[in-house]
Protein backbone atom coordinates (compact mmCIF):
# COMPACT_ATOMS: atom_id res chain seq x y z
CA UNK A 1 0.00 0.00 0.00
CA UNK A 2 1.48 2.98 1.12
CA UNK A 3 4.78 1.40 1.75
CA UNK A 4 5.87 1.80 -1.50
CA UNK A 5 5.20 5.41 -2.06
CA UNK A 6 8.07 7.36 -3.52
CA UNK A 7 9.75 9.48 -1.37
CA UNK A 8 7.87 12.68 -0.68
CA UNK A 9 9.67 15.31 -2.80
CA UNK A 10 12.21 17.79 -1.30
CA UNK A 11 10.40 20.49 -2.62
CA UNK A 12 7.23 19.96 -0.89
CA UNK A 13 8.62 20.80 2.11
CA UNK A 14 8.37 24.22 2.95
CA UNK A 15 11.62 24.19 4.69
CA UNK A 16 11.19 23.61 8.06
CA UNK A 17 12.97 20.75 9.56
CA UNK A 18 10.64 18.20 10.98
CA UNK A 19 7.65 19.54 10.36
CA UNK A 20 4.76 18.48 7.23
CA UNK A 21 2.61 20.46 6.09
CA UNK A 22 -1.01 20.31 6.64
CA UNK A 23 -2.20 19.12 3.44
CA UNK A 24 -0.77 18.63 0.33
CA UNK A 25 -2.13 19.66 -2.75
CA UNK A 26 -3.01 16.93 -5.30
CA UNK A 27 -0.69 17.14 -8.17
CA UNK A 28 2.03 16.51 -5.16
CA UNK A 29 0.58 13.43 -4.08
CA UNK A 30 1.79 9.83 -5.09
CA UNK A 31 0.20 9.16 -7.78
CA UNK A 32 -1.69 5.36 -8.40
CA UNK A 33 0.66 3.27 -9.40
CA UNK A 34 -1.13 0.65 -11.28
CA UNK A 35 -0.09 -3.32 -10.57
CA UNK A 36 -0.99 -5.99 -12.26
CA UNK A 37 -0.11 -8.18 -9.29
CA UNK A 38 -2.37 -6.70 -6.78
CA UNK A 39 -5.46 -6.21 -9.24
CA UNK A 40 -5.33 -9.91 -10.14
CA UNK A 41 -5.12 -10.87 -6.26
CA UNK A 42 -8.13 -8.54 -6.01
CA UNK A 43 -10.13 -9.47 -8.77
CA UNK A 44 -9.76 -13.21 -7.39
CA UNK A 45 -10.25 -12.63 -3.70
CA UNK A 46 -12.69 -10.07 -3.42
CA UNK A 47 -15.62 -12.65 -4.17
CA UNK A 48 -14.62 -14.72 -1.09
CA UNK A 49 -14.10 -11.23 0.84
CA UNK A 50 -17.79 -10.16 0.13
CA UNK A 51 -19.00 -14.06 1.00
CA UNK A 52 -17.38 -13.94 4.22
CA UNK A 53 -18.37 -10.53 5.25
CA UNK A 54 -22.08 -11.80 4.31
CA UNK A 55 -21.00 -15.25 6.36
CA UNK A 56 -20.40 -13.20 9.23
CA UNK A 57 -23.19 -10.94 9.67
CA UNK A 58 -26.00 -13.84 8.69
CA UNK A 59 -24.39 -16.08 11.07
CA UNK A 60 -24.07 -14.74 13.97
CA UNK A 61 -26.74 -15.60 15.75
CA UNK A 62 -24.88 -19.01 15.93
CA UNK A 63 -21.37 -18.59 16.32
CA UNK A 64 -18.48 -15.89 16.29
CA UNK A 65 -19.78 -12.42 14.72
CA UNK A 66 -22.43 -10.11 13.78
CA UNK A 67 -23.74 -6.82 11.77
CA UNK A 68 -21.11 -4.84 12.86
CA UNK A 69 -18.13 -6.98 12.39
CA UNK A 70 -19.53 -8.65 9.30
CA UNK A 71 -20.55 -4.99 7.79
CA UNK A 72 -16.84 -3.74 8.27
CA UNK A 73 -15.85 -7.25 6.21
CA UNK A 74 -17.83 -6.83 3.43
CA UNK A 75 -17.07 -2.93 3.07
CA UNK A 76 -13.48 -3.81 2.85
CA UNK A 77 -14.19 -5.47 -0.45
CA UNK A 78 -14.57 -1.88 -1.39
CA UNK A 79 -11.55 -1.12 0.03
CA UNK A 80 -9.96 -3.21 -1.56
CA UNK A 81 -11.23 -2.51 -5.33
CA UNK A 82 -9.95 1.04 -4.44
CA UNK A 83 -6.51 0.39 -3.62
CA UNK A 84 -6.22 -2.12 -6.63
CA UNK A 85 -7.82 0.15 -9.55
CA UNK A 86 -7.21 3.48 -8.25
CA UNK A 87 -10.17 5.68 -6.00
CA UNK A 88 -11.59 7.68 -8.22
CA UNK A 89 -12.11 5.11 -10.93
CA UNK A 90 -14.35 2.93 -8.36
CA UNK A 91 -16.01 5.86 -7.19
CA UNK A 92 -17.00 6.60 -10.47
CA UNK A 93 -19.32 3.37 -10.56
CA UNK A 94 -20.60 4.19 -7.90
CA UNK A 95 -23.58 6.46 -7.34
CA UNK A 96 -24.56 8.78 -3.56
CA UNK A 97 -28.25 7.61 -3.54
CA UNK A 98 -27.26 3.77 -3.47
CA UNK A 99 -24.67 4.15 0.00
CA UNK A 100 -27.11 6.43 0.88
CA UNK A 101 -29.63 4.18 0.34
CA UNK A 102 -28.15 1.25 2.02
CA UNK A 103 -27.13 3.28 5.16
CA UNK A 104 -30.92 4.57 5.89
CA UNK A 105 -32.34 1.31 5.26
CA UNK A 106 -30.35 -0.43 7.71
CA UNK A 107 -31.18 2.16 10.07
CA UNK A 108 -34.58 1.76 9.00
CA UNK A 109 -34.48 -2.11 9.29
CA UNK A 110 -33.54 -1.84 12.93
CA UNK A 111 -35.97 0.74 13.65
CA UNK A 112 -38.90 -1.62 11.87
CA UNK A 113 -38.22 -4.59 13.98
CA UNK A 114 -38.16 -2.32 16.73
CA UNK A 115 -41.09 -0.03 16.60
CA UNK A 116 -42.63 -3.65 14.84
CA UNK A 117 -42.18 -5.02 18.45
CA UNK A 118 -45.84 -2.45 19.79
CA UNK A 119 -47.48 -4.18 17.21
CA UNK A 120 -46.85 -8.31 18.20
CA UNK A 121 -48.13 -7.08 21.46
CA UNK A 122 -44.12 -6.24 23.41
CA UNK A 123 -42.79 -3.43 23.72
CA UNK A 124 -39.95 -1.46 21.79
CA UNK A 125 -37.39 -3.95 20.47
CA UNK A 126 -38.93 -6.80 22.20
CA UNK A 127 -38.13 -9.33 19.80
CA UNK A 128 -39.37 -12.41 21.79
CA UNK A 129 -43.17 -10.61 21.05
CA UNK A 130 -42.10 -12.25 17.53
CA UNK A 131 -42.89 -15.86 18.14
CA UNK A 132 -46.55 -15.12 18.12
CA UNK A 133 -46.19 -13.83 14.51
CA UNK A 134 -44.29 -16.97 13.02
CA UNK A 135 -42.12 -19.95 14.80
CA UNK A 136 -39.02 -19.17 15.93
CA UNK A 137 -39.73 -15.54 15.28
CA UNK A 138 -37.35 -13.73 17.78
CA UNK A 139 -34.61 -15.41 16.31
CA UNK A 140 -35.40 -14.28 12.56
CA UNK A 141 -36.00 -10.95 13.60
CA UNK A 142 -32.38 -10.92 15.77
CA UNK A 143 -30.86 -11.90 12.05
CA UNK A 144 -32.81 -9.20 10.71
CA UNK A 145 -31.28 -6.31 12.67
CA UNK A 146 -28.19 -7.91 12.47
CA UNK A 147 -28.73 -7.37 8.57
CA UNK A 148 -29.87 -4.23 9.00
CA UNK A 149 -26.41 -3.27 11.36
CA UNK A 150 -24.41 -4.60 8.89
CA UNK A 151 -25.61 -2.72 6.29
CA UNK A 152 -25.37 0.68 8.04
CA UNK A 153 -21.45 -0.52 9.07
CA UNK A 154 -20.70 -1.28 5.31
CA UNK A 155 -22.20 1.57 3.93
CA UNK A 156 -21.17 4.26 6.55
CA UNK A 157 -17.19 2.57 5.87
CA UNK A 158 -17.43 2.84 2.21
CA UNK A 159 -18.62 6.31 2.36
CA UNK A 160 -15.75 7.24 5.02
CA UNK A 161 -13.31 6.26 2.50
CA UNK A 162 -14.28 7.43 -0.68
CA UNK A 163 -14.88 10.80 1.66
CA UNK A 164 -11.26 10.62 2.76
CA UNK A 165 -9.95 9.08 -0.57
CA UNK A 166 -11.39 11.47 -2.79
CA UNK A 167 -13.09 14.60 -1.04
CA UNK A 168 -10.04 16.39 1.41
CA UNK A 169 -8.94 18.95 -1.15
CA UNK A 170 -8.98 22.29 1.04
CA UNK A 171 -8.28 24.40 -1.24
CA UNK A 172 -10.93 23.24 -4.16
CA UNK A 173 -13.76 23.07 -1.50
CA UNK A 174 -12.62 26.94 -0.26
CA UNK A 175 -13.77 27.97 -3.67
CA UNK A 176 -16.49 25.66 -4.38
CA UNK A 177 -18.25 26.78 -1.16
CA UNK A 178 -17.67 30.53 -1.96
CA UNK A 179 -18.96 29.55 -5.50
CA UNK A 180 -22.08 28.66 -4.15
CA UNK A 181 -22.71 31.29 -2.33
CA UNK B 1 -1.27 -14.98 38.13
CA UNK B 2 0.01 -18.20 35.49
CA UNK B 3 0.72 -16.76 32.34
CA UNK B 4 0.56 -19.14 29.55
CA UNK B 5 3.73 -19.09 26.73
CA UNK B 6 1.81 -17.70 23.73
CA UNK B 7 -0.42 -14.73 25.82
CA UNK B 8 3.19 -13.81 26.93
CA UNK B 9 4.85 -13.40 23.25
CA UNK B 10 1.44 -11.85 22.31
CA UNK B 11 1.69 -9.13 25.50
CA UNK B 12 5.32 -8.72 24.02
CA UNK B 13 4.43 -8.08 20.75
CA UNK B 14 1.71 -5.56 21.78
CA UNK B 15 4.28 -3.65 23.60
CA UNK B 16 7.08 -4.00 20.99
CA UNK B 17 4.36 -2.37 18.58
CA UNK B 18 3.04 0.16 20.94
CA UNK B 19 6.43 1.80 21.62
CA UNK B 20 6.82 1.60 18.10
CA UNK B 21 3.98 3.45 17.44
CA UNK B 22 4.91 6.12 20.00
CA UNK B 23 8.28 6.35 18.73
CA UNK B 24 8.61 6.06 15.04
CA UNK B 25 9.19 9.60 13.45
CA UNK B 26 7.76 8.34 10.16
CA UNK B 27 4.20 8.58 10.68
CA UNK B 28 3.74 5.35 7.84
CA UNK B 29 5.28 3.16 10.03
CA UNK B 30 3.58 4.58 13.44
CA UNK B 31 0.26 3.79 11.48
CA UNK B 32 1.33 -0.05 10.76
CA UNK B 33 2.92 -0.17 14.45
CA UNK B 34 -0.29 0.40 15.41
CA UNK B 35 -2.22 -1.83 13.33
CA UNK B 36 0.26 -4.47 14.44
CA UNK B 37 -1.17 -3.66 18.05
CA UNK B 38 -4.39 -3.60 17.37
CA UNK B 39 -3.85 -7.05 15.92
CA UNK B 40 -1.71 -8.32 18.85
CA UNK B 41 -5.07 -7.13 20.79
CA UNK B 42 -7.15 -9.78 18.24
CA UNK B 43 -4.71 -12.27 18.75
CA UNK B 44 -4.92 -11.61 22.54
CA UNK B 45 -8.88 -12.22 22.80
CA UNK B 46 -9.02 -14.58 20.88
CA UNK B 47 -6.63 -16.57 23.11
CA UNK B 48 -8.81 -15.58 25.86
CA UNK B 49 -11.80 -17.06 24.38
CA UNK B 50 -13.44 -13.54 23.16
CA UNK B 51 -14.12 -14.64 19.02
CA UNK B 52 -16.82 -12.12 18.98
CA UNK B 53 -14.19 -8.79 20.23
CA UNK B 54 -11.32 -10.58 18.25
CA UNK B 55 -13.10 -10.57 15.18
CA UNK B 56 -14.18 -6.74 15.81
CA UNK B 57 -10.49 -5.55 16.96
CA UNK B 58 -9.65 -7.56 13.71
CA UNK B 59 -11.82 -6.21 11.29
CA UNK B 60 -12.03 -2.46 13.02
CA UNK B 61 -9.04 -1.73 14.80
CA UNK B 62 -6.42 -3.73 12.86
CA UNK B 63 -7.92 -3.30 9.72
CA UNK B 64 -9.74 -0.14 8.67
CA UNK B 65 -8.62 2.36 11.02
CA UNK B 66 -5.43 1.67 9.56
CA UNK B 67 -6.88 2.13 6.06
CA UNK B 68 -8.59 5.42 6.98
CA UNK B 69 -5.10 6.62 8.87
CA UNK B 70 -3.42 6.01 5.43
CA UNK B 71 -5.78 7.56 3.48
CA UNK B 72 -5.83 10.65 5.64
CA UNK B 73 -1.53 10.37 5.87
CA UNK B 74 -1.64 10.46 2.41
CA UNK B 75 -3.01 13.81 2.17
CA UNK B 76 -0.13 15.35 4.12
CA UNK B 77 3.30 15.91 3.28
CA UNK B 78 5.82 14.64 6.14
CA UNK B 79 10.05 14.74 6.13
CA UNK B 80 11.29 11.77 7.58
CA UNK B 81 14.38 13.39 8.42
CA UNK B 82 14.86 11.59 11.71
CA UNK B 83 14.19 7.72 12.23
CA UNK B 84 12.74 8.23 16.31
CA UNK B 85 11.46 10.64 17.78
CA UNK B 86 12.84 12.72 20.52
CA UNK B 87 11.78 12.00 23.98
CA UNK B 88 11.64 15.12 26.28
CA UNK B 89 11.70 15.03 29.89
CA UNK B 90 8.55 16.56 30.22
CA UNK B 91 6.53 13.44 28.28
CA UNK B 92 8.38 10.64 29.94
CA UNK B 93 7.34 12.06 33.16
CA UNK B 94 3.95 12.25 31.96
CA UNK B 95 3.98 8.71 30.32
CA UNK B 96 5.10 7.41 34.13
CA UNK B 97 2.72 9.50 35.97
CA UNK B 98 -0.09 7.78 33.85
CA UNK B 99 1.93 4.19 34.00
CA UNK B 100 2.11 4.78 38.26
CA UNK B 101 -1.75 6.08 38.58
CA UNK B 102 -3.26 3.47 36.39
CA UNK B 103 -1.28 0.48 37.29
CA UNK B 104 -1.96 1.32 40.99
CA UNK B 105 -5.56 0.17 39.75
CA UNK B 106 -4.35 -3.47 38.77
CA UNK B 107 -3.66 -5.20 41.96
CA UNK B 108 -7.53 -4.36 42.26
CA UNK B 109 -8.52 -6.64 39.33
CA UNK B 110 -9.45 -10.35 40.02
CA UNK B 111 -6.89 -12.81 38.10
CA UNK B 112 -7.82 -14.00 34.63
CA UNK B 113 -10.34 -16.52 34.59
CA UNK B 114 -10.88 -16.79 38.16
CA UNK B 115 -14.19 -18.12 39.48
CA UNK B 116 -15.55 -15.54 41.88
CA UNK B 117 -15.85 -12.22 39.44
CA UNK B 118 -18.82 -10.91 39.21
CA UNK B 119 -18.94 -11.88 35.42
CA UNK B 120 -19.07 -15.33 36.04
CA UNK B 121 -20.25 -15.89 39.55
CA UNK B 122 -22.91 -12.41 38.57
CA UNK B 123 -26.76 -13.04 38.95
CA UNK B 124 -26.99 -11.16 35.78
CA UNK B 125 -24.51 -12.88 33.37
CA UNK B 126 -25.85 -16.58 34.70
CA UNK B 127 -29.62 -15.66 33.79
CA UNK B 128 -28.39 -14.76 30.34
CA UNK B 129 -26.49 -18.36 30.27
CA UNK B 130 -29.39 -19.76 31.39
CA UNK B 131 -32.04 -18.52 29.52
CA UNK B 132 -30.67 -17.10 26.38
CA UNK B 133 -31.30 -19.83 24.36
CA UNK B 134 -34.92 -20.48 25.85
CA UNK B 135 -36.05 -16.42 25.13
CA UNK B 136 -34.00 -15.89 22.22
CA UNK B 137 -33.47 -19.15 20.37
CA UNK B 138 -30.00 -17.62 18.87
CA UNK B 139 -27.03 -20.33 20.13
CA UNK B 140 -24.42 -17.19 20.41
CA UNK B 141 -25.15 -15.44 23.87
CA UNK B 142 -23.19 -12.20 22.67
CA UNK B 143 -25.40 -11.54 19.92
CA UNK B 144 -28.78 -13.01 21.74
CA UNK B 145 -27.55 -10.13 24.99
CA UNK B 146 -26.33 -7.22 22.24
CA UNK B 147 -29.58 -7.49 19.90
CA UNK B 148 -31.97 -9.27 21.88
CA UNK B 149 -31.92 -8.13 25.53
CA UNK B 150 -29.97 -4.71 25.00
CA UNK B 151 -31.78 -4.09 21.71
CA UNK B 152 -31.96 -0.46 22.78
CA UNK B 153 -28.12 -0.05 23.39
CA UNK B 154 -27.36 -1.50 20.22
CA UNK B 155 -29.22 0.94 18.36
CA UNK B 156 -27.18 3.73 20.07
CA UNK B 157 -24.52 2.00 18.36
CA UNK B 158 -25.83 1.87 15.51
CA UNK B 159 -26.76 5.74 15.60
CA UNK B 160 -23.31 6.47 16.63
CA UNK B 161 -22.20 4.76 13.11
CA UNK B 162 -24.66 6.84 11.08
CA UNK B 163 -23.61 9.45 12.76
CA UNK B 164 -19.89 9.08 11.93
CA UNK B 165 -21.00 9.06 8.01
CA UNK B 166 -23.40 12.44 8.65
CA UNK B 167 -20.53 14.08 10.68
CA UNK B 168 -17.64 13.19 7.94
CA UNK B 169 -20.05 15.06 5.34
CA UNK B 170 -20.25 18.27 7.75
CA UNK B 171 -16.95 18.23 8.12
CA UNK B 172 -15.66 18.28 4.80
CA UNK B 173 -18.74 20.42 3.45
CA UNK B 174 -19.93 17.54 1.17
CA UNK B 175 -23.28 16.62 0.02
CA UNK B 176 -22.26 13.04 -1.60
CA UNK B 177 -20.05 10.38 -0.06
CA UNK B 178 -18.75 9.75 -3.64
Amino acid sequence: MSDSEPAPDPAVDDGVDGEGTLSRPASDRPPYVESTIIMTTVRVIAPFVLTLGAFVMLHGASSAGGGFQGGVIAATTVVMLGFAFGIEPIAAHLRNEHLALLVLSGVGTFLIVGFGGYFVGGNFLQVSGYETLFKDGSKYSIELVEVGIGVVVSGVITGLFFLLGTGVDVGADDSDSEADR
Amino acid sequence: MSLSVPVAVVLLFMLGSALAAAVLRDVVGSIVAFAGYSFGVAVLWALLRAPDVALTEAAVGAGITTVLFLLTIARTSVSRSERFEGISLRSGLAVVAIVVTVGATVPALPPVGASGTPVLAGDVSQYYLTNAYDQTGVTNVVTAVLVGYRGFDTLGEVAVVFAAGVAMLLVLRREAFV
